[in-house]
C-alpha cells in the first residue's frame, strides 16, 4: 500500500498521554499495516499532561481504516482515536518558501497569495510564509514554477473539527 | 531504598515466587539483591529464551488456578534481552501475561553503544503490551505495578521493565513513599470493557434461536477467562455443537457428545465441514486466525457471526460480524448460560449431517491407529497420542512443541483437564515445549507434565535439560523422533515435489544426552512397546525421557492447504 494519491486522503486524531515513545508506536503501526504516512503533527493538548496527534494517510476502504484507529486506540497512552471528517473539519498548513524572483513577479505573487514576507535581505531572493489549506499551498508553489524555487519547509496538516 | 530493594519488594507484592533468568553485568545488581533476600524461588535456565517460555509456562498453567500468576524472567543488557525477544514476541501472539525485566547500560551513557547496549525499547514497544525505562528509582515500584496490571488485564500480554544499571542501584529519600495495597493505575488510555451490552446479549439469543445449523467457536479467551463450565452450560442448553481453536483445546472435555474438535488447517473433518455448512458462527475469545479460517474471501460467506471478544481491535479485523459483542468471553457466557429466552432446540438434521462427517475418515484413521507403523515400518504419532491419551486418561497436562507431533496431539488427545493443553499457537515457536514444561510444573506441581517434541524442535532449547536436571523438574519428556523437520517435510511432499530442501536431519544419541543429564530414557520401536514405555515414564518419580522412532512418511491429515479456502481441505491422500 505504498501511496496512490488516487486513493481519498483520510485523517485520523489522537489523544495520548505524553509518555516517551507515543508517537513511535503510533508510527510504526502504520507503517506495520503499510501505509506511507502523509503527514504526522504533534501539538500539547490544552489539558498538561496530553498531546493532541493529526496524521493523515490514504485510504478508500472504511474497515481498513477503522482497523488502524482501533489498534491506534489499544495503546495504553491513546485516550482516544478517531477520523476527522473531511467535510466537518478544518485542515491547514503553513509552509515556509524559499525562491528567487524580481520584485515585480514578488508583488503579483504577494496580490495573489497575500502571504506574510519574512526575509529579503539577499538581493532577489525572499522568504515568505503562506498559511491556509493545502491546496493554495501547492498552487502557489506550481505557479512559483520549479526553476524559482530554493527551498521548501512544510509544516504538515493540523485539523479542527466544528 | 535501594532500586534493587524496590524491585523485589513490588515483585513480592504481586504475589511473585518465582524468578527465571540469566545474569550479566547490568542486572547484577538485581541478582545480588535475590541472593541477599532469598524472597523467590530462582530457576537459571541456559539461554534467555528459555527463561521467557518458563515465564510463560507459569502464566498459562495458573490461569485456571485459584491463585493466577504472572510469570517474570530477567536478563541481562544487549545479547542477554535480545535472547528473549522470541519468547516475548511468542507471548504477545499468544496474549500470555508475562514479565521481563532487562538490565540496561548506565543513564549516562544510553545512546553512545557502550558496552552490551541495545535498544532494548525500541525493539521491545512492537512485540509488548507495554515497555517501559524508568529513569529515577521513584519511578521502579509503581512501574513494576503498572505492568502486572496491563500484562493481566484484558487480553493478556508481556511487558517488559528496561531498568538502566545507575537506577537500580540509587537510594531514594525518607519521603519515598508507595502504597502497594491502595495502588490504582493511573491509566486513562487503558480500555478495558469486561461487561457486556445486555441489549446486544439480547439479539444474540434472538439470532441462536433462530439459527438452523450454528457451530460455538472456542478460542484461547475461553480458557483464559476461566469460562469452561459456563460454555460448557451454554453449548448443552441451547444444543450446539462445539468447534476449538488450537488455544480452545481443553477448555472442556474433548470428547463432550457436542464436541467436533479442532477446526482450521489441521482442524478434524467434522469441524471443518460444520464451519463450510453453518448458518451462524458463535465465537468466543477468538481471532478468526488465517489458521483457522483459510482464505477469508471464501470464509463465511453469508454466514452471520456472533463475535464475542475482549480485544475490540479483532473485532471485524477478519471476519466481520453480525453481532459485535466488545466484552469478557466468562461473563458473556453467564449470561447466555442462564438465560431463559434460549431454546433448546434439537436441530436434527443438522446433527445428523454432523455424523455423517464424524464418519467421513474415522474408520481409515481407526485402522492406522491400530496398525501403528507407516509406509516406512516405523511408529505413527497418531498412535503414540492414542496410547499417550489411554495412559493418563487425558488428565495430564500436555507441553507440545511445534510440528506435526503438535498438530496430531491437538487431533488425537483426549484433553479432559480444564486448561491442560500447552504449546506456542500463533507465533509457532519450535523449542518452545522444554522451558514451557517447566514453568507449567513449577505452577501446577499436582498435575503430571507431559513435554512432547519433535527432534527438530527438542534440539532448539535442549540446554534447557540443564535446568530440568538441577531443578528436578518432574517432566516426562516424548521425543517424537522422525530424523526430520517433518512438518516442513510434509508441505514438501504436497507441494515441493518431494524435494526435501533442509528439512532431514543427522540426529545425535539422544539416550546418550540424557544420560549427560542424569535423566532415564528409554527407546521404542515399535508398536508393542508404546504403552509399557509410557506407563514407566508415568510413573516414575522425576524427569524422564521416551525416544520413539517415528515414520517420516506421517502425514498430518486433514489439511486445508495454506491459502486455500475449507472447502479445499485434504482430507486423505489417496482421495482422487
Ligand atoms: C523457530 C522456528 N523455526 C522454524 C520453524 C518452521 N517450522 C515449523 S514446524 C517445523 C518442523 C518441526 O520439526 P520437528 O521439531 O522435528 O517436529 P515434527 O514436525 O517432525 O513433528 C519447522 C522447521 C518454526 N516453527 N519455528
Ligand atoms: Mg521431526
Amino acid at each position: 500500500m505504498t501511496t496512490i494519491t488516487s486513493r481519498k486522503r483520510r485523517a485520523i486524531m489522537v489523544y495520548v498521554a505524553d509518555r516517551p515513545g507515543v508517537l513511535n508506536k503510533i508510527s510504526m503501526l502504520i507503517r506495520r499495516k503499510m501505509y506511507n504516512v502523509e503527514s504526522i503533527t504533534a501539538c500539547a493538548a490544552r489539558q498538561s499532561g496530553y498531546s493532541r496527534i493529526s496524521l493523515t494517510l490514504h485510504e478508500d476502504n472504511n474497515d481498513n481504516l477503522q482497523q488502524v484507529i482501533l489498534q491506534i486506540e489499544k495503546m495504553t497512552e491513546v485516550i482516544s482515536a478517531r477520523e476527522l471528517d473531511i467535510n466537518e473539519s478544518f485542515w491547514r498548513e503553513v509552509a515556509l518558501v524559499k525562491f528567487e524572483a524580481s520584485q515585480i513577479q514578488f508583488e503579483q505573487f504577494n496580490k495573489k497569495y497575500s502571504f506574510e514576507t519574512l526575509d529579503q535581505q539577499n538581493h532577489g531572493v525572499h522568504i515568505v510564509q503562506l498559511a491556509g489549506i493545502s491546496k493554495m499551498i501547492d498552487d502557489f508553489l506550481l505557479d512559483l514554477g520549479d526553476d524559482k524555487i530554493i527551498e521548501v519547509a512544510r509544516s504538515g496538516f493540523t485539523a479542527l473539527d466544528r | 531504598m535501594k532500586g534493587t530493594e524496590l524491585v523485589l519488594k513490588a515483585l513480592v507484592d504481586n504475589g511473585v515466587t518465582y524468578v527465571f533468568g540469566y545474569t550479566g553485568g547490568a542486572i547484577m545488581p538485581i541478582f545480588d539483591e535475590m541472593e541477599k533476600q532469598k524472597v523467590f524461588t530462582f530457576v537459571m535456565s541456559r539461554h534467555e529464551q528459555g527463561a521467557a517460555f518458563m515465564a510463560q509456562g507459569i502464566s498459562r498453567a495458573s490461569l485456571s488456578t485459584a491463585k493466577p500468576m504472572v510469570g517474570v524472567c530477567m536478563a541481562t543488557s544487549g545479547p542477554g534481552a535480545m535472547n528473549l525477544v522470541t519468547g516475548i514476541a511468542d507471548a504477545l501472539m499468544d496474549s500470555v501475561p508475562i514479565l521481563a525485566i532487562t538490565g540496561q547500560v548506565a543513564s549516562t551513557v544510553i545512546a553512545t553503544d557502550a558496552f552490551q547496549e541495545s535498544d532494548v525499547v525500541g525493539v521491545m514497544m512492537p512485540l509488548t503490551k507495554q515497555c517501559y525505562m524508568p529513569l529515577s528509582v521513584e519511578e521502579i515500584e509503581e512501574t513494576i505495578h503498572e505492568a502486572f496490571y496491563i500484562s493481566k488485564t484484558g487480553r493478556g500480554g508481556p511487558v517488559v521493565i528496561d531498568i538502566p544499571k545507575d537506577i537500580q542501584i540509587q537510594t531514594t529519600a525518607q519521603t519515598y513513599q508507595f502504597n502497594a495495597a491502595k495502588y490504582e493505575p493511573d491509566l486513562h488510555g487503558f480500555k478495558y470493557s469486561p461487561e457486556p451490552d445486555s441489549t446486544l446479549i439480547k439479539k444474540a439469543v434472538a439470532m441462536i434461536n433462530k439459527s438452523e445449523c450454528p457451530i460455538i467457536l472456542c478460542g484461547h479467551g475461553v480458557v483464559a477467562s476461566n469460562a469452561g463450565r459456563n460454555l460448557k452450560a451454554f453449548a448443552e442448553k441451547a444444543h450446539v455443537p462445539i468447534g476449538f481453536t488450537l488455544h480452545g483445546l481443553s477448555a472442556i472435555p474433548v470428547d463432550h457428545p457436542l464436541s467436533l474438535g479442532m477446526v482450521g488447517m489441521h482442524g478434524s473433518v467434522e469441524a471443518n465441514r460444520a464451519l463450510q455448512h453453518t448458518d451462524l458462527m458463535i465465537s468466543f475469545g477468538m481471532r478468526f486466525d488465517d489458521r483457522v479460517t483459510g482464505d477469508l474471501k471464501q470464509f463465511g460467506v453469508d454466514v452471520d457471526v456472533i463475535h464475542v471478544e475482549i480485544d475490540p481491535s479483532e473485532i471485524n479485523k477478519n471476519v466481520k460480524t453480525s453481532i459485535a459483542i466488545n466484552a469478557d468471553a466468562n461473563r458473556v457466557l453467564k449470561l447466555l448460560a442462564k438465560d431463559p429466552e434460549i431454546n433448546t432446540k434439537p436441530r436434527r438434521l443438522w446433527f445428523e449431517q454432523l455424523d455423517v462427517y464424524r464418519g467421513e475418515i474415522f474408520e481409515e484413521v481407526q485402522k492406522e491407529i491400530e496398525k501403528g507403523v507407516g509406509q516406512e515400518g516405523q511408529l505413527l504419532m497418531k498412535t503414540i497420542v492414542k496410547r499417550l491419551s489411554d495412559v493418563t486418561e487425558g488428565k495430564d497436562l500436555i507441553v507440545s512443541d511445534v510440528g506435526q507431533h503438535q498438530m496430531i496431539l491437538a487431533r488425537f488427545y483426549n484433553f479432559q483437564t480444564t486448561n491442560s493443553w500447552f504449546n506456542s499457537g500463533g507465533a509457532g515457536t519450535m523449542g518452545c515445549a522444554l522451558p514451557m514444561s517447566v514453568g507449567v510444573k513449577l505452577a501446577r506441581p499436582e498435575e503430571r507434565v507431559w513435554a512432547v517434541c519433535g527432534d527438530g524442535g527438542f534440539q532448539m532449547n535442549i540446554q534447557e535439560l540443564g535446568s530440568i536436571m538441577e531443578h528436578e523438574i518432574d517432566v516426562k519428556i516424548l521425543l517424537l523422533n522422525n530424523g526430520y523437520l517433518g512438518m516442513v517435510r510434509q508441505w514438501q511432499t504436497m507441494f515441493y515435489s518431494g524435494r526435501f530442501a533442509g528439512t532431514p536431519l543427522k540426529n545425535p544419541n539422544f539416550g546418550a544426552i540424557a544420560g549427560a543429564y542424569s535423566i532415564p530414557y528409554q527407546r521404542v520401536e515399535t508398536p508393542d512397546q508404546i504403552m509399557a514405555a509410557l506407563e514407566t515414564a508415568a510413573a516414575h518419580q522425576g524427569a524422564y525421557m521416551v525416544e520413539f522412532l517415528c515414520d517420516p512418511s506421517e502425514i498430518v491429515l486433514p489439511m486445508v492447504p495454506a491459502g486455500g479456502s475449507i472447502a479445499d481441505m485434504i482430507v486423505s491422500l489417496n482421495q482422487e
